[in-house]
Parts: structure tokens; C-alpha cells; sequence
């Protein structure tokens, strides 16, 4: 409590130090204003996933940064980070139902400045920033007592009262938002058994567009030509984000036995990275990491990116590099490794445990 | 049941050369007798020389009337129990090793559920036995399969003759209470044979209805826990036979959130447990019947996940004693099998029904060369359908240093082989499951010195010192690395040293006492089994402390008792890596106990304060455990004189 003291204080004073000698310059102050956000999923059972730091020169992160802040852990397994204006927002999974909730920071600092929980907050999934006072979070909702899914939906939150405005209905499992002008696409997760790409009006809050596919769409993100790319199974799915017509579809693989995941885009939004996968017969888990340009008509798996698969990645929008998450097991840290687009390595950085996801600012 | 000729060969080979060995002493003796024994109790715990057994006494067994065995052995022994909560799952671990490791054995029998290979000890009052035992160490030998870090032996007693009944009720904080009923009876039938027996009922409820629901600022899950039981003893004995019928019916329904009815989960395990056993001139038959069924269900609960498992079983042994005259040596032997048969449906298993037969066959010794020194060499081999059980000898010796002095110093040791059979969850369970999964096996070695010294007629003192070595190949767990399938890559070490003092001071009205338990436990992972091994390998295994203790101490005035009780657990790493840990925490409870005795009535009055100075800790999913409470308790007991 003393050391967490200290490095509050710490904190504060030399952010007001440095508040003080540069009042002039608008530019935010905190230790998180700039640098990569590791979300760490954590064992589900021990309610211990958290957010670990990386500043972009560092090969060290700091672990744990909510807990070095606030004192407390945040009790659950992580879902998803997000910032919205001075907002932060994390999406905390505990396993125990009702007990889950969207945790908001300061976006800077990192201290903790709400929370919103069950009933509105039920397996939160992903979230996504609506300008700088609004955010959307996909929710499973409880699963029914079979594991089956019911219908989800998104969870509209106003961080000025820090309050769930409104619940939007979707297909069942919803999982990856992406947002596009005044759209948000809502898929649905692989195992749901939801088959249906909602579209949602960010003006209005209501479902404009329910786009049906073969298997449970997953929206991966606007290319440079303003093209939806949508995966579906081992589909990879071109889309009119404005008609919704669909203007090309390319076969991942036939293999059955594949699945593909953790879709990334590059800052340019010309190039997808994926994690194509398997389970053998005594159900480990193996696979590789592959990339395809939007122009492609068919992706190279003669050439895999990265010869391993990963639990998370990510682009760095800022600097290009690839941060991909490894799990070595639910009870043990994961890492991070960064790779430059072509494929070399830069390094590996201990991270929390089951890195899978990153988020840049 | 097709019995592997070769192994059975091996096992009775490996005897051979003991048998000759005691022949041979006896030859030279010259003159012997040979007579066959009855050995009352239900537990070969005399076979067991040179391990540790640590008896619970009736003082402690009292005084835990009302609270779950759980509780008990944390505040009396250095066994490590993962609790999730009060009133809700409580595992055990025993000298470092896992909740598969520990035997429980209720008259003998293995009461570990069959499908989770362990005991949720929370559902376990102490109402439901009268004898308690803790044995340290591997006893695979004597008592199969579990018996890796140690075992928790509950027995019967056979009542006296006469009529007692006894109530009880004792109430908690948060609208928790425990009430019970015991009768015991005992009545000579005819000029040979006598009856006596037990019937016994508990029902308690735990609401947890706290007054404040987050401690910290974090919240205490919420769970309601209603447990039933029902215990059975009857005996019919005479001089040479002794006929007895036991069963215990348990009934313990956990909920987590009960508020949420979308979220809420329900576990309800019942187990029906029943035994027949017959002795006659050193043999012994038992039949034996468990039936545990464990229903899951979230929010809605019309349609449960339903598993029962069966265990029919017959078990016969035969003992022996030789004295050799002139020496005063004695040699014990037990022999016999056991024979179950297992029946198991449970919905995510491969096969609806699954049956496997599972018997082992065992010799143990036990020879007391001279009044100072005790060896015992037991040999088992169990038979396990589609699975090698592996072979498991021990050998365990007791040597008196001193006799007839006011101070007693007895050094003791023990080397042997254990396993455990896999669970049928490990075998069985769908794709996680591994049908093919290899035999653990351990080696366990421990050295221990105990003894006792008389004062003068007020004060006396106890020790015990043990240091232990316990190797576990092929250590089967669910593996994070691998989607949680079975697989048996670890290979575990547990090393450690416990350490036990006793003192009683007696004066006329005034009694104290104190006892300190502590254990130094390392236990680690010690093989590299893939690239990110190295942050595990040599660390150690999460959730157990390097360090734990506990002090019991009371004061008794004329009738009255007080009793403090401290806890002490270091800290314990949550994670294998060590990135995230639970810190330390000290508990302390106070017990005021007075009782009322008349020759026909008593009664016992208790009051406790459980978590005095408020301790904030949590359990092994990282949630917040109550802060101080309170508990009160009335017995109230009759009985005929005889």
C-alpha cells in the first residue's frame, strides 16, 4: 500500500511538475498519455486478467497498471480497452455472473472515475469509441443454462453521467464492432450460432441493416477504399459499407478442419493479418500467421507470415509494427513479440497473462 | 476381470523374500505359535509404523461439533485447504501436492468422489464420524490409491451400553445455523451377544446473509449452502464375531448468486454411502455400496446436469500373528483383496455409461523385533480395467530410544512407492479427457523423531519433528498450455518439514495448554516440457505457502474454557510464474466453553468469535472472505446409567 502510495504520488508530482514548467502546451499530462495497452485476458476461473503498459521504446512493460494506480485489481478477466475522449473504458469479465462491468478511467492517468455493472454490463465483448462522450459495448448477455446463446446486444454508454443509455438488440454472441462514418457493424462470435452482421446508426442508436451470412460474420475492418472486409468462416467477404452489396468473396483455405482469427489491418488498410489454426487429434492447438493484400484474389498459404500462432495481434497504426500475443498457458505470463511488416523480428516483452489484444494510443 | 499374470506373479515374488526372512528369524527361535487376531478398527493404522499419524482427540472433535472438518484440520494440523468460500468448495492440499493426492476414507473406504478423484471438504461436517486421524505422507501400500500426499481417516466407534441422546443447535452470524441430533445405544442381547448403534442428523443451513457484502470495497460473492446428513451404525458382537452395518447419507446443495436467477449455479452432491462388515477369528469380510450423484445447473434449473456414479465393492482380509516365545517378537500380517466395481453416467463423458472394475490385493506386516524397534513392509498391486496400476511397496521402521524413563524418544522412518489411479473426469471426459493417460508415480521418503517428556505432575510436553522428500513422475493435470486437456507432463517434488510442540499444564482448578503446528512445504515443477517452461520450472506450485502454522492454546477454570486459536499462512503465488500472488494473513478465533454435568444430563455451551481482528482474505478466486462473525452453540445430552 506504502509502495502504491508512493508511485501515486509519484505520479501526480511529477505530472504536476511537468503541468507546471509547460502550462502553456493543451497536450493531455499522465503516464499513459502515449504507448501500447496490452489487454491480458487472465485465467477465466481466477478473476485475474489486467492491462499491462508498453511504452512504444520500452522493452519492458509495466503490469498490472490499474492496479498500480488504484490500488485494486480489477477483478476479472479482460475483454477489451477503449478510449473515448479522456475516457478510458475496460471491459471486465468476471465468472461469476453479475458481477461483470465496464470499469472507466481517466484515459491520462488511469484512475478509476466509474463503473457500470450488471444488469446493464453482462459479458461485455468489445468495445468501441462514438467521438469523445459516447461508446458502444457488445454484450453476450447470460448464456442460457444449456451454454446455448440468447439474443445480445450493445450496450450504449453516455460518459458524461457514465450511465448504459440504451441496449440495442442483436443476433446472438455479438462480438467485433467496427465503426465506419455514422455505422457501427456488430458481428458475432464463431461459436454463437448468430449468423447475422447488424448494422447500427450512431446518430440515431438503432439497427438500420441486418445482413444475413453462411457463418458467423466477423467485420475485420474499412480498407483503403472504403471496402468492408468481412470474415465468415474460412470467407473472406469484400462489402459496400454503404450499399452492403457484396463485391468479392475469397476462399481462406478448404481445409474444414482451419479456422481463421485474430484479423488485423495495417495502417495503410492494404494488408490483413490472420491466424489460421488447428486442433490435432490429441487437441493441441497449432497453426500460422498469414497476411494478404486487399487486392489479392487469394491468400498465399505457401508463405505464412509468422510460422506460429498467436492469442492476439494487432498493427500499430502509429509506427507498423506487428505485436502478436502469445499464451504459453492460462497460468502463467504471456509476451508480447513485435515484428516489423516483414515479417523480422524486433523483440519479445513479458506481458500479463493471455495477451489478446492491444490497443495504441 | 483379466488379471495381468505377470504383475501378479511380481507382487507375490517380491514377498517371497520377506516371508523367508521372517521364517528364518522364527526358525532360529526354535518355538513359535501361530494364532490368528481379530483387528478391530477399520484402519490398518498399525501397519502404517514410521509414518506420521496425528489422532485428532475427542476434546478438539468436540469443540468442532458444529463447523466442517475443513475447518478443523486448518486449525489443527499444516494440511492447506483451497477454500472458494464459506459454505462452498474446499479442497485439500497435503504436503504440497495436489487435491487428487489426499485419501479420505470413511471406515476404510475411499470416499474421494470417484469422477473429481478428491473430497469437497466442505461437505464434510464433523457431526458425521466420531474418530478422526490424519496420516502424513504416502500410505499407497496400505490404503491404495490417493494416498500420494497423505490421508484423512474418519471412523466409527462402537457405543457403550446404555441409552444417550443428544441435541444440539448452534446459531451463527449471517443467518447461518447447524442443528443436530445423536442417539447411542448398546444393550447385551442374550448371555453372548451384544447390540449397540448410532443414529445421528444434522441439517444446517448457510445463508450468508451479511450485514456488509463488500469488504475492502470489494464485493464477497454471495452462495447459500443447505447440507443433510444422516448417519447409521449398528453392531451386533460377541466374543468371536462382530457383525456391523454402517451408512451415511449426505446432502449438500451449494448456489452461487442466489439472487441473480439468470446467473445463479447450483451444485448439489449426494453421496449415499453403505457398508457391511463382518469379522471372525482374523477375518474380515465388507460389502460396501456409494452412490454419488452431483447435479450442476445454471439459472434455469429444469434440466440438470446430471452424473451418478456407482461403486459396488467386497473386500476380505486375513490377519495373522506369530509370537515367537522366547524373543517376545511379534509378527502381524494382514492379506486379503478388494474388489469394486464402478458404474458411472455422466453426460460429457465419451460413453453414457461407463463401468470398470478395479481390485488390489495386499500384504502387510507388521513385526515388532523387540519392544524398541517396529518394521512394517507392506506390499500392494491394484488392477485397474484399460490402465497399468503400478506396483507399491513400503517400508517403514520405529525405534524407542528410551523406555520406563519420565521422557520418551522414538525415531521413525519411512520409505514407499505411491499412485493414484486417474479420475474418471482425467479418463473419460470428452475430447479433455485422456483415455490413454499414464500412471503417476511417487516415491515418498521421510525421517521423524517424536517424543514426550513428564515434568512433574503438573507439567508435561510434546514434540514432534518430520522432514520429508516426495517425488511425483508423471504428474497428470489438466493443462493450461493445452486447452486444459489431461496430459501427464510435470514431474513434482515436494520436500518439507513439520514440526509440532505440545505443553499441558495441570493444575488443581486451572488447566492451560498450547500446541504449534508448522510446516515448511517447498514443492515445485522440476521438468521443462516447453519453450516457456523455464518461467515455471523450479517455482513454487501455485497456491500453496512455503510457510503455515497454526497455535491452539486454552486456559480451564474449573468448567470453563478458553480457547484461542491462531492461524498463520504465508503468501501464495495464484499464478505458476509467480507474476501475481495472495498475501499472508493471520486468523485468530476465541472460544468460551462451559459445561453443566449431571449423571444423568449435560450440557455444553459454546460461544465463538471466528476472524477476531477482522483479517481481510481471500479465497483462491481472488474474492474478499467475511470479516469477524460470531457463532453461539447449546449440546444438551441425556443418559441412562448403567
Amino acid at each position: 500500500m506504502k509502495k502504491q502510495l508512493t508511485r501515486i504520488l509519484t505520479v501526480t508530482l511529477i505530472s504536476a511538475i511537468a503541468w507546471s514548467c509547460n502550462q502553456s502546451d493543451p497536450a493531455p499530462k499522465g503516464t499513459y498519455v502515449q504507448g501500447v495497452f496490452v489487454i491480458n485476458e487472465g485465467n477465466f476461473s481466477q478473476n485475474n486478467g489486467n492491462i499491462s503498459f508498453l511504452a512504444r521504446e520500452k522493452n519492458i512493460a509495466d503490469s498490472d497498471i490499474f492496479s498500480i494506480v488504484n490500488g485494486s485489481s480489477l477483478k476479472g478477466g479482460m475483454q477489451g480497452y477503449a478510449v473515448a475522449g479522456d475516457h478510458g473504458l475496460i471491459l471486465v469479465d468476471n465468472s461469476s455472473p453479475g458481477s461483470d462491468k465496464v470499469e472507466i478511467v481517466d484515459a491520462n492517468m488511469f484512475t478509476t472515475t466509474g463503473s457500470i455493472g450488471a444488469p446493464d454490463i453482462e459479458n461485455p465483448r468489445e468495445v468501441v469509441a462514438i467521438g469523445s462522450n459516447k461508446a458502444y459495448v457488445s454484450n453476450w448477455g447470460i448464456l442460457n443454462s444449456d451454454y446455448s446463446y440468447p439474443a445480445g446486444y450493445v450496450a450504449v454508454i453516455d460518459l458524461a453521467t457514465k450511465k448504459v443509455v440504451k441496449k440495442i438488440t442483436t443476433d446472438k454472441g455479438p462480438e467485433n464492432l467496427v465503426l465506419h462514418n455514422d455505422k457501427v457493424f456488430v458481428g458475432d462470435y464463431a461459436y454463437s450460432g448468430g449468423k447475422v452482421l447488424t448494422v447500427i446508426n450512431t446518430t440515431t442508436d438503432a439497427v438500420t441493416k441486418s445482413i444475413s451470412f453462411s457463418a458467423a460474420p466477423n467485420p475485420i475492418g474499412i480498407d483503403a477504399n472504403g471496402k468492408l472486409w468481412v470474415q465468415a468462416g474460412l470467407d473472406l467477404i469484400r462489402l459496400n459499407p454503404d450499399t452492403y452489396d457484396i463485391e468479392s468473396t475469397l476462399k481462406i483455405s478448404t481445409d474444414m478442419s482451419k479456422s481463421a482469427g485474430n484479423f488485423a489491418m495495417s495502417p495503410d488498410l492494404r494488408t490483413i493479418y490472420f491466424v489460421l489454426s488447428y486442433s490435432d487429434a490429441n487437441y493441441v492447438s497449432h497453426g500460422e500467421t498469414y497476411k494478404f493484400t486487399i487486392t489479392d484474389t487469394a491468400v498465399n498459404l505457401a508463405a505464412p507470415f509468422a510460422k506460429r500462432l498467436f492469442s492476439g495481434l494487432s498493427v500499430d497504426p502509429r509506427q507498423g509494427l506487428i505485436y502478436a500475443g502469445v499464451t504459453p498457458s492460462y497460468t502463467q505470463s504471456g509476451y508480447a513479440i513485435r515484428y516489423r511488416a516483414d515479417g523480422t523480428l524486433v523483440d519479445s516483452v513479458k506481458v500479463g497473462i493471455a495477451p489478446t489484444g492491444f490497443y495504441f494510443r | 476381470m483379466l488379471i495381468n499374470r505377470q504383475i501378479f506373479r511380481r507382487l507375490f515374488l517380491s514377498a517371497l523374500p520377506l516371508l523367508a526372512v521372517a521364517e528364518n528369524v522364527v526358525a532360529q527361535k526354535d518355538s513359535i505359535s501361530l494364532s490368528p487376531v481379530t483387528v478391530y478398527g477399520f484402519v490398518p493404522e498399525k501397519f502404517m509404523s514410521g509414518l506420521k499419524i496425528q489422532k485428532i482427540d475427542s476434546v478438539t472433535l468436540e469443540q468442532f461439533r458444529f463447523r466442517n472438518i475443513g475447518d478443523l484440520l486448518s486449525l489443527n494440523t499444516p494440511v492447506i485447504f483451497k477454500n472458494y468460500g464459506p459454505g462452498q468448495l474446499s479442497t485439500v492440499a497435503f504436503r504440497g501436492t495436489s487435491s487428487n493426492h489426499t485419501a479420505v476414507l470413511w471406515n476404510g473406504l475411499n470416499i474421494n468422489l470417484p469422477t473429481l478423484g478428491q473430497t469437497d471438504f466442505s461437505t464434510i461436517p464433523v457431526v458425521g464420524f466420531d474418530q478422526l486421524s490424519v496420516q502424513y505422507g504416502s500410505s499407497a501400500s496400505v490404503v491404495g490409491t490417493d494416498a500420494v500426499g497423505g490421508s484423512i481417516l474418519l471412523g466409527s466407534s462402537k457405543p457403550q451400553a446404555g441409552l444417550q441422546v443428544m441435541v444440539g443447535r448452534q446459531q451463527e452470524s449471517f443467518r447461518n445455523s447447524q442443528t443436530q441430533a445423536t442417539i447411542k445405544y448398546g444393550t447385551r442381547l442374550n448371555n453372548n451377544w451384544n447390540f449397540s448403534g448410532k443414529t445421528a442428523a444434522y441439517d444446517g443451513s448457510m445463508n450468508n446473509k451479511y450485514r456488509h457484502p463488500e469488504r475492502n470495497g470489494e464485493a464477497i460473492s454471495p452462495s447459500t449452502t443447505l447440507q443433510k446428513g444422516l448417519v447409521q451404525d449398528l453392531f451386533f458382537s460377541n466374543n468371536k464375531h462382530e457383525l456391523s452395518a454402517h451408512v451415511w447419507l449426505t446432502d449438500n446443495k451449494l448456489t452461487n448468486n442466489p439472487e441473480n436467477l439468470a446467473g445463479r449455479q447450483m451444485t448439489r452432491i449426494k453421496s449415499y454411502r453403505t457398508m457391511f462388515r463382518y469379522q471372525f477369528e482374523g477375518w474380515t469380510v465388507r460389502t460396501s455400496w456409494i452412490r454419488d450423484i452431483i447435479d450442476y445447473a445454471v439459472g434455469d434449473y429444469s434440466t440438470l446436469d446430471h452424473a451418478v456414479t456407482d461403486r459396488y465393492g467386497i473386500r476380505g482380509e486375513r490377519t495373522f500373528e506369530w509370537k515367537v516365545e522366547k524373543s517376545g517378537s511379534t509378527i502381524q500380517m494382514q492379506t486379503g483383496g478388494e474388489f469394486t466395481h464402478y458404474k458411472t453416467q455422466v453426460e460429457n463423458y465419451e460413453r453414457p455409461v461407463i463401468t470398470e472394475n478395479r481390485s488390489d490385493f495386499f500384504l502387510l506386516t507388521r513385526w515388532q523385533t523387540t519392544p524398541r524397534l517396529l518394521i512394517s513392509a507392506n506390499l500392494r498391486q491394484a488392477f485397474v480395467t484399460g490402465y497399468n496400476a503400478p506396483f507399491t511397496p513400503s517400508l517403514g521402521a520405529e525405534y524407542r530410544i528410551t523406555r520406563n524413563l519420565p521422557y520418551t524418544v522414538k525415531l521413525r522412518g519411512s520409505v514407499g512407492r505411491s499412485y493414484r489411479v486417474p479420475t474418471l473426469n482425467e479418463r473419460y471426459w470428452k475430447d479433455l479427457g485422456n483415455p490413454n493417460i499414464k500412471p503417476e508415480n511417487g516415491f515418498n521418503k521421510e525421517l521423524g523423531a517424536e517424543g514426550g517428556y513428564i515434568l512433574n505432575k503438573i507439567h508435561s510436553f510434546t514434540a514432534n519433528l518430520t522432514a520429508y522428500h516426495n517425488r511425483i513422475d508423471n504428474w497428470a493435470y489438466w493443462n493450461p498450455a493445452n486447452n486444459f486437456r489431461v496430459e501427464n507432463l510435470q514431474l513434482v517434488t515436494a520436500r518439507g518439514v513439520e514440526m509440532q510442540l505440545g505443553w499441558k499444564g495441570n493444575w488443581e482448578v486451572w488447566k492451560f495448554g498450547s500446541t504449534l503446528n508448522y510446516a515448511f512445504t517447498k514443492t515445485s515443477q522440476e521438468k521443462i516440457f516447453d519453450a516457456y517452461a523455464s518461467d515455471i520450472v523450479g517455482k513454487q506450485l501455485p497456491h500453496i505457502p512455503l510457510h503455515t502454522g497454526n497455535v491452539t492454546t486454552f486456559m480451564q477454570y474449573k468448567s470453563i474454557r478458553l480457547t484461542n486459536q491462531l492461524q498463520i499462512i504465508s503468501k501464495r503465488y495464484t499464478t505458476a510464474d509467480h507474476s501475481q500472488s495472495a498475501p499472508a494473513y493471520l486468523l485468530e478465533n476465541l472460544i468460551v466453553e462451559t459445561n453443566f454435568n449431571r449423571p444423568h444430563f449435560g450440557a455444553l455451551l459454546q460461544g465463538r468469535i471466528n476472524n477476531v481482528s477482522n483479517t481481510f482474505y481471500q479465497t483462491i478466486n481472488g474474492n474478499p472472505l467475511p470479516g469477524r462473525s460470531f457463532a453461539i452453540s447449546l449440546l444438551l445430552s441425556a443418559k441412562t446409567i448403567r
